[in-house]
């Protein structure tokens, strides 16, 4: 099925007619969004567009289609394959992944249950977000996290947007995969916010190689140690770690023998040091690898690599 | 007094055919009730969606109501855009003639269509538990009065074949 297929059926059928005309590139086509008597907005190629009434897009809100209360209802009845009760723990996080590791952002009315989030009910706000894989965008970070038949401890630091959670997918594939020079390694992937794998009923949408076993919807500390003790894997794969209890079972993972890549929030290298918690792993040289991201340019675009010393191993010109 | 013989014989067949829907009825409400509880357990327990839980259902019965689970499935699986309520009540109007339900048991079955899908856990499960407490309702209802029925049914054809012959004679 293709990627336009995969997003129109979720949709009722007055909305899969008015984006269906329309005439997208849908690998350029980032976000759609619906608001219950709002117009209906797209993002494409970075820049936002109203979906006219006669299926163009335009920047012009006057002629907008507006999406009604039924249409954003019956969608929410597709997304969830009609069966909105099977979603409870993901609605609770706020997203839905859907087939093709599409992500389904919502909102409307929380309902609570002793302060927790119990529910979302009259969902009124939905944005799907289309997944995007760039497959060969870890090249060349990939020579400078091999090491012989293994890898390197390595940290991915990069501030939102800058595309960590791609390039840290990518290593995977290709870990996972195995290259000319290096044997594919058997990898573990603790996939908490659904994010890397993008699984959809357990099966990951996006490719992540013939050696890697996924936690969906996982909590990081006991994915991580859960991994480690049933599918021994050689790397582990994580993504945004910061709590201390992430550092704890970084720490038992480590100690097991097994390799690590994590990615974390931050824009250079002494922003991790200044953290608390992960600063004391910087200090006490636990990674071996730092890969740092900006965001000139296109999506994974490397500005430094860095080894547990410091010293400086690629620099962008 | 062949002709009061055929008059008798398809008034007593009359009464046998109407006392078989009464029996029928009550046979045909006890299964569905336990699909609808099977559905609910599927619900409850391991929150299956629903197109998966409804062909599994398809899958398991054998009976009347296999065609009707089948169509609501294959309809659920394209993902046409059609709400589950019409998909639902499509399946009822050209699945449901074959068996011995009446029309408000349809109609019970079309409003247990209307709520699902789109509701959390737990007012799904109600909305369920609701139609199964009415469905029970309806076959206490209609246990009580099997037997009085069919062998009335079965009574009055005969005796209305006798009656008509003497009035002809």
């Amino acid at each position: 099925m293709d990627k336009r297929d995969e997003i129109l059926k979720i949709f009722s059928i007055n909305l899969r007619k008015v984006i269906g005309n329309v005439d997208f590139d849908y690998d350029l086509l980032q976000e759609i969004r619906l608001r219950v008597n709002s117009p209906l907005i797209v993002i494409y190629n970075n820049t936002e567009f109203f979906i006219s009434r006669n299926y163009e897009l335009s920047t012009n809100r006057n002629n907008a289609y507006i999406v009604t209360q039924n249409e954003v209802r019956e969608t929410m009845e597709y997304i969830s394959n009609y069966s909105l009760y099977a979603f409870e723990d993901e609605i609770r996080q706020g997203f839905i992944t859907i087939q093709g590791g599409h992500r389904v952002g919502i909102a409307g009315k929380t309902i609570l249950e002793a302060d927790r989030i119990k529910n979302i009910k009259h969902i009124s706000f939905i944005n799907i977000r289309l997944s995007h894989q760039i497959k060969g965008c870890g090249n060349k970070v990939m020579p400078y996290i091999v090491q012989d038949d293994s890898i390197y401890h390595t940290l991915i630091i990069s501030p939102p947007r800058c595309g960590k959670t791609t390039l840290l997918r990518d290593l995977i594939r290709q870990l996972s995969n195995g290259l000319s020079t290096i044997p594919g390694m058997t990898v573990g992937v603790v996939d908490e916010r659904s994010e890397i794998g993008a699984c959809y009923m357990g099966i990951p949408q996006n490719e992540l190689g013939i050696r890697t076993d996924i936690l969906d919807c996982c909590p990081k500390v006991a994915g991580m140690m859960m991994l480690v003790r049933s599918m021994s894997p050689s790397i582990i794969a994580v993504d945004e770690v910061g709590s201390r209890e992430d550092i704890e079972a970084i720490e038992y993972v480590i100690n097991c023998g097994c390799k690590l890549i994590a990615t974390v929030h931050g824009s250079t290298i002494d922003d991790i040091k200044n953290k608390p918690i992960l600063g004391r792993l910087v200090r006490e040289k636990i990674f071996e690898r730092y890969i740092i991201l900006n965001n000139q340019g296109s999506v994974g675009n490397l500005e430094e690599i860095y080894d547990e010393r410091g010293t400086v191993l690629y620099h962008a010109d | 007094m062949i002709g009061a013989l055929l008059v008798i014989g398809s008034s007593t067949a009359i009464g046998l055919y109407f006392s078989t829907m009464t029996k029928g009825r009550v046979k045909d409400l006890k299964v569905l009730k336990k699909y609808i509880f099977l559905l609910r357990g599927d619900i409850e327990y391991s929150s299956t969606p629903l197109p998966e839980a409804i062909e599994m259902l398809s899958r398991r019965s054998n009976d009347r109501f296999r065609e009707f689970f089948t169509q609501v499935a294959a309809e659920l699986r394209k993902l046409d855009g059609i709400p589950f309520a019409e998909i639902w009540d499509k399946a009822i109007q050209t699945n449901m003639n074959e068996n011995f339900l009446t029309d408000t048991d349809k109609e019970l079955l079309k409003k247990l269509g209307d709520t699902l899908g789109f509701m959390d856990k737990s007012m799904q499960l109600k909305s369920i538990d609701l139609y199964l407490e009415q469905l029970e309702l309806e076959l206490s209802d209609a246990i009580r009065t099997e037997k009085e029925k069919t062998r009335l049914y079965n009574l009055l054809g005969v005796l209305c074949g006798i009656f008509i012959t003497v009035v002809l004679i």
